[in-house]
């Protein structure tokens, strides 16, 4: 359906932006991403993951320079409109609000006016949770929780999916399946993923990583070229220990886990 | 969900039309002589409308509150709007003003409320935009000043004025006629209409502001429509019958408790809801202790606060 040509879709030109005036949180920031993207945004706590997020959602303004999606710049469109493109979730989401399933889902239909190309129905079984459409998101597990919000965007029909650490706080079982989830959204829709983490183990699993230290990014390509030794000492002022596969195994061909890790 | 609705109108109906019948004087309706004509059309049927009216204000202002503040406790009265309406009202009673007749306390209350709605808005006002937070602090402290003053003209007054003042504190629908009626209708309809309008978007804030963004909504914008709306319905409400508890607060939970939290139903369910109680409160307070009559705010709390601690004990239940 998609080819594999990949249009810019998210571009920061030389961002900076500030909580206060005396001193640049983000600094001269530029990068690019295309659609079909799966980037993991990896940084110490403070480092300026979510503040980027929140800048490429238009929630934050930019103190100096541009940020565009889909060629134009983000603050132009109408709010409905950008909603139609990207969608963002925040680390902190209200889980208690005794919504059901399905009403949640269906708040993707906001932005449009007609029906969105994908039904509420089709995003709540896309998501694995069919059975579950009528219960009440305060019944559901944290894992099937977040889901239901990754349903919720899927309605919106973003092609470009924000997420703040969205795997904060799950068992490792609800990070995996999370991540499987949006891989599988990723293949089947083509959108871009770009979420934010803390778990160097499991920014293995993205094709692309962007590692920030102090609001600038340090190093943005493939986990190879990022994950070293040298540039995780700098980001995080640790020392790991990279534990690689054997030569003949190509990590674009890695599944989900267990042949790359990092030993602490 | 539409079978609970239309069970919920036809109650709303049965109880307004055994209001008109019932009283301190039972009227059989196949049987109506003029006086009992007189009586249905001049003091029954505006009296029930206006605690309709004023009841389906504060259900669904109290529904939209508690969803722009992310509060479950917060009602109409908690912005001081209520408050800034009871002074000027009051002042206007025991002073015995009447520049303008019959609407010279209903106009004085809601200017009161008007610019007590606008003076909390702006205190809430920070950065471009509306802050749960300051709005509520602001309305809580603004509402102690304005009941401290009252307070103290009340002490200092005679003791002319002094009954019916306290009576249209705890709401006092005896003096409702036709002639308020249009008045009231207009703005609480408004208010109604422009806050059904932003349903969607007030679902989207009681997930957050930064969803409201994500899902295509401006979240200080939309709390702005949303506080106007409120500020109409809840002036237009105190100016009808003076302060009526209680409704704001328990209404909207209940409805939550019968058809969940989506507004788009909560709201029309809360008014409705609002409606009904005022309805049936109004009704045993004239009848009770016939011929005096108990202001309706008092009977609503009687009524309401038992069920609100039920409702406490279930769960899930009280939250937004």
């Amino acid at each position: 359906m998609f080819s594999g040509y990949k249009n810019t879709i998210l571009e920061f030109e030389r961002v900076g932006f500030s909580y206060n005036r005396d001193k640049p949180f983000i600094k001269d920031m530029s990068f690019s991403l295309g659609n079909g993207e799966f980037v993991g945004l990896l940084g110490a706590n403070g480092s300026g993951k979510s503040t980027i997020l929140k800048l490429a959602s238009g929630i934050l303004k930019t103190s100096d320079g541009n940020i565009n999606i889909w060629g134009k710049h983000i603050q132009s469109y109408k709010n409905k409109d950008r909603a139609k493109l990207l969608s963002y979730l925040p680390q902190i989401l209200d889980m208690q609000i005794p919504f059901t399933v399905k009403e949640l889902v269906s708040m993707g239909m906001y932005p449009y006016d007609i029906l969105p190309k994908l039904t509420v129905d089709e995003a709540i079984e896309m998501v694995g949770l069919t059975d579950n459409a009528e219960s009440l998101i305060t019944n559901l597990s944290a894992g099937e929780r977040r889901r239901v919000y990754i349903a919720m965007t899927m309605v919106q029909g973003a092609g470009l999916v924000l997420l703040d650490e969205p795997l904060a706080n799950l068992d490792i079982k609800y990070q995996i399946e999370l991540l499987r989830l949006l891989k599988k959204l990723k293949e089947k829709r083509d959108i871009a993923v770009v979420m934010a983490l803390h778990d160097i183990n499991i920014a293995l699993q993205f094709e692309k990583i962007m590692l920030i230290k102090e609001g600038e990014i340090l190093c943005f390509g493939n986990p190879e070229t990022v994950l070293t030794k040298d540039l995780l000492k700098k980001a995080f002022d640790v020392d790991v220990e990279i534990i690689r596969p054997s030569k003949s195994r190509n990590v674009g061909e890695r599944q989900d886990y267990g042949e790359v890790y990092i030993k602490y | 969900m539409k079978l609970k609705l239309l069970i919920m109108v036809l109650i709303a109906f049965a109880i307004f039309t055994v209001a008109l019948f019932i009283g301190p004087r039972v009227i059989n309706p196949f049987s109506i002589n003029e006086i009992e004509k007189e009586i249905l059309i001049s003091i029954r049927l505006p009296r029930i409308i206006v605690s309709v009216l004023m009841g389906m204000a504060l259900g669904a202002s109290g529904a939209v509150l508690q969803g722009i503040l992310r509060n479950p406790l917060a009602d109409p009265y908690i912005l001081g709007i209520s408050s800034g309406a009871a002074l000027t009202a009051v002042v206007g009673i025991i002073s015995g003003l009447a520049f303008w007749g019959t609407f010279t306390i209903p106009v004085l209350a809601f200017i009161g409320a008007l610019i007590t709605g606008v003076f909390v808005g702006a205190m809430g006002w920070k950065r471009g935009g509306f802050w749960p937070e300051r709005l509520l602090l602001a309305g809580v402290g603004l509402g102690f000043l304005f009941s401290a003053v009252l307070m103290l003209i009340m002490s200092i007054s005679s003791d002319q004025g002094l009954r019916r003042a306290i009576l249209w504190i705890f709401g006092d629908l005896s003096l409702a006629d036709w002639s308020v009626i249009p008045y009231g209708f207009v703005f609480i309809t408004a208010g109604f209409v422009i806050s059904l309008s932003r349903a969607n978007a007030l679902n989207a804030l009681i997930l957050g502001d930064e969803l409201t963004h994500s899902l295509g909504f401006s979240p200080r914008k939309e709390r702005f429509i949303l506080f106007v709306s409120v500020g109409l319905m809840t002036a237009a409400s105190v100016s009808l019958g003076g302060m009526i508890g209680f409704i704001g607060l328990l209404i909207p939970h209940i409805g939550r408790f019968i058809i969940g939290p989506d507004s788009k139903i909560l709201i029309p369910v809360s008014a409705l809801g609002g409606g009904i109680l005022l309805c049936i409160a109004d009704l045993i307070g004239k009848s009770l202790l016939s011929p005096m009559e108990l202001p309706a705010g008092i009977i609503t709390a009687i009524i309401g606060a038992p069920y609100f601690l039920y409702l406490l004990r279930r769960k899930d239940v009280l939250r937004i």
